[in-house]
């Protein structure tokens, strides 16, 4: 039986020492550059890194799209911060762990329903929901500010084992406490993915039918897929309420649900780090551009168009491309 | 020989067209079940509804002495009802191994574990190789599928179907576009599936058909019009009929 046994795919050496890296590297960056403006830049990649990541999951993994993810990103956000005002000031933790059960019991319904569906049926409804969540937000004056957003939300301490690292109202806690949340759902994500679970995930996105005709139940994958892809969404959702300590209701537009599709065509779907790289590169692009003019969507739109056009695979094909331009 | 699987007055129309017209067919064990007729006949319809993948109109589908009618696709592949397609339905992206180890991972299990390696399912494993190395795609396992020559994709559809640990298994014209060695080869391992499961074939190629099958169903506008051994099939009226008359 020689013969059966499996090659095991392992993990390149190289990838977790570059893996390694940048982590060490993001770590002490805000040691370094110590201007406080470039660290919150940073840190709002990190968390709408998390957000494309895990809509990547959605489509590059499952085979779904969803236009506004960035509602999930929204409902987690506003939870968090109604649960800091209204409830307990100074729970970062409690905060947190209800913004995402409150996201996910609100995406479990949703979800439910848009699964009967595939293709762009699928993508339509995830636009109905999202822009009814959108519109809830917007016009439910008393409870979430409407218009002039959520405000006075409270900066908790940051506590771990009853030591207190510091408050989130300070730049650099709040942006290694991003960067340690979002390097755990990474790696607990690339497990899911590499895990039996995620192959099935795999599966159904490769095709539809034949998944059902090898026996996977595919509404009930594509429901905990989705699941989990707004429990991401949620968690940076609270993290994007303490590093900003405001949210509006353009956060949940179909405006920015568009942004955070770019990010992960950007930076590549199917691969986790290609979207995170992908929202690094469009938060930088849309942050340049707007100190330079104020019609910035316009330049963005027209790089995002050339990334496109020579990179349709994007950031992650680049080391194709370049090997490729070698040879030649 | 104990029924399968039968059919109970099963009908399937699309607007007014009746495409499976009260048939009552009846599969046994450990039998191969040729199902033949001319363009339009209502043959892929007929396993089409058997399989769950298209509802029933009327009738009934008996599965074990289980009433399945009308199940989804999934719950009927767990129950032992496999398929494969007329136009090869694979993970195309997907390497020949993994094509065949999430078959058999949904049917052996674990595809729930999300903290552990897929490749650590050592059930999985061995079954999805003992597979492979039945139908001779061993050597191609880490092949993404889509580079497979047609005939190699037609194979490793059946070992998809395989994987899922078949009681009856149907086959929708295996040997479409394969070449005549490719042919020979699918229906001599078509043949020896009967060793331990009942198989109904779809099949154009007659050649084929006449020389495996233990037992024929022709249809004909969606009834069936004769059934018997492929000697007797030859020789009736009503199939030349059929295939001349109106074809």
């Amino acid at each position: 039986m020689s013969e059966m046994v499996t090659k095991r795919r392992s993990t390149h050496p190289m990838k977790i020492v570059a893996l390694l890296i940048v982590v060490t590297c993001l770590t002490l960056f805000p040691f370094v550059v110590t201007n406080r403006f470039y660290i919150s830049l940073v840190n709002e990649m990190l968390i709408y890194g998390l957000l494309a990541m895990s809509l990547d999951v959605l489509l590059g993994y499952t085979g779904l799209l969803s236009f506004m993810h960035n509602a999930y990103l929204g409902l987690g956000a506003y939870v968090v911060g109604l649960f800091l005002i209204h409830v307990a000031p100074s729970s970062l933790w409690l905060a947190l762990l209800a913004g995402v059960v409150v996201t996910s019991v609100i995406a479990l319904p949703v979800g439910w329903v848009q699964v009967r569906t595939g293709g762009l049926a699928f993508a339509l409804l995830t636009l109905a929901f999202g822009m009814m969540f959108y519109t809830i937000v917007w016009k439910w004056y008393s409870l979430t500010g409407g218009d002039d957003g959520l405000m006075g939300v409270p900066h908790p301490d940051i506590q771990v084992l009853g030591i207190t690292l510091g408050s989130s109202g300070n730049p650099t806690t709040m942006y290694l406490l991003s960067l340690c949340i979002v390097f755990i759902c990474f790696l607990l994500t690339w497990r899911i993915i590499h895990s039996p679970f995620g192959a099935v995930l795999e599966a159904i996105r490769e095709n539809e039918e034949r998944a059902s005709f090898v026996g996977i139940n595919v509404r009930r994958y594509k429901l905990y897929g989705w699941m989990y892809a707004c429990m991401l969404a949620g968690v940076s959702g609270g993290l994007f309420i303490l590093y900003r300590g405001y949210i509006g209701p353009t956060t949940m537009s179909a405006f920015a649900g568009a942004g955070v599709l770019m990010m992960v065509l950007v930076g590549g779907m199917g691969s986790l780090w290609g979207p995170i790289v992908g929202a690094g590169i469009f938060i930088f692009m849309q942050d340049y551009i707007s100190t330079m003019t104020e019609h910035w969507e316009l330049f963005v739109g027209l790089v995002v168009i050339m990334l496109v056009l020579f990179l349709p695979r994007g950031f992650i094909g680049l080391g194709d491309y370049l090997t490729r331009f070698r040879k030649e | 020989m104990t029924t399968i699987l039968s059919t109970k007055s099963l009908h399937k129309h699309f607007g007014g067209v009746l495409a499976v017209n009260d048939v009552n067919a009846e599969f046994k064990a450990r039998q191969l079940r040729s199902i033949i007729g001319p363009n339009g006949a209502g043959k892929t319809t007929f396993i089409n509804v058997i399989t769950g993948k298209l509802p029933a109109s009327s009738g009934a589908v008996v599965f074990q002495e289980q009433d399945v009618t009308n199940r989804p696709a999934h719950v009927l592949v767990r129950l032992g009802i496999c398929r494969t397609f007329q136009i090869t339905s694979i993970f195309m992206g997907l390497s020949v191994f993994e094509n065949v180890r999430i078959a058999a991972q949904t049917e052996i299990g674990g595809s729930l574990r999300v903290f552990s390696a897929r490749e650590g399912l050592k059930n999985v494993n061995t079954k999805t190789w003992e597979i492979l190395h039945r139908l001779e795609l061993k050597d191609k396992a880490d092949v993404p599928s889509n580079n497979l020559a047609h005939g190699d994709q037609r194979l490793l559809e059946v070992a998809m179907a395989l994987a899922g640990d078949p009681k009856i298994l149907f086959l929708d014209e295996p040997t479409a576009g394969m070449s005549p060695a490719e042919t020979e080869h699918i229906a001599q391992l078509i043949k020896g599936l009967t060793d331990t499961i009942a198989v109904v074939l779809v099949e154009h190629d007659m050649d084929v058909v006449m020389r495996i099958s233990d037992e024929i169903t022709v249809l004909d506008q969606g009834r069936i019009i004769a059934e018997g051994s492929p000697r007797t099939i030859q020789d009736n009226e009503l199939v030349k009929e059929a295939y001349l008359g109106h074809g």
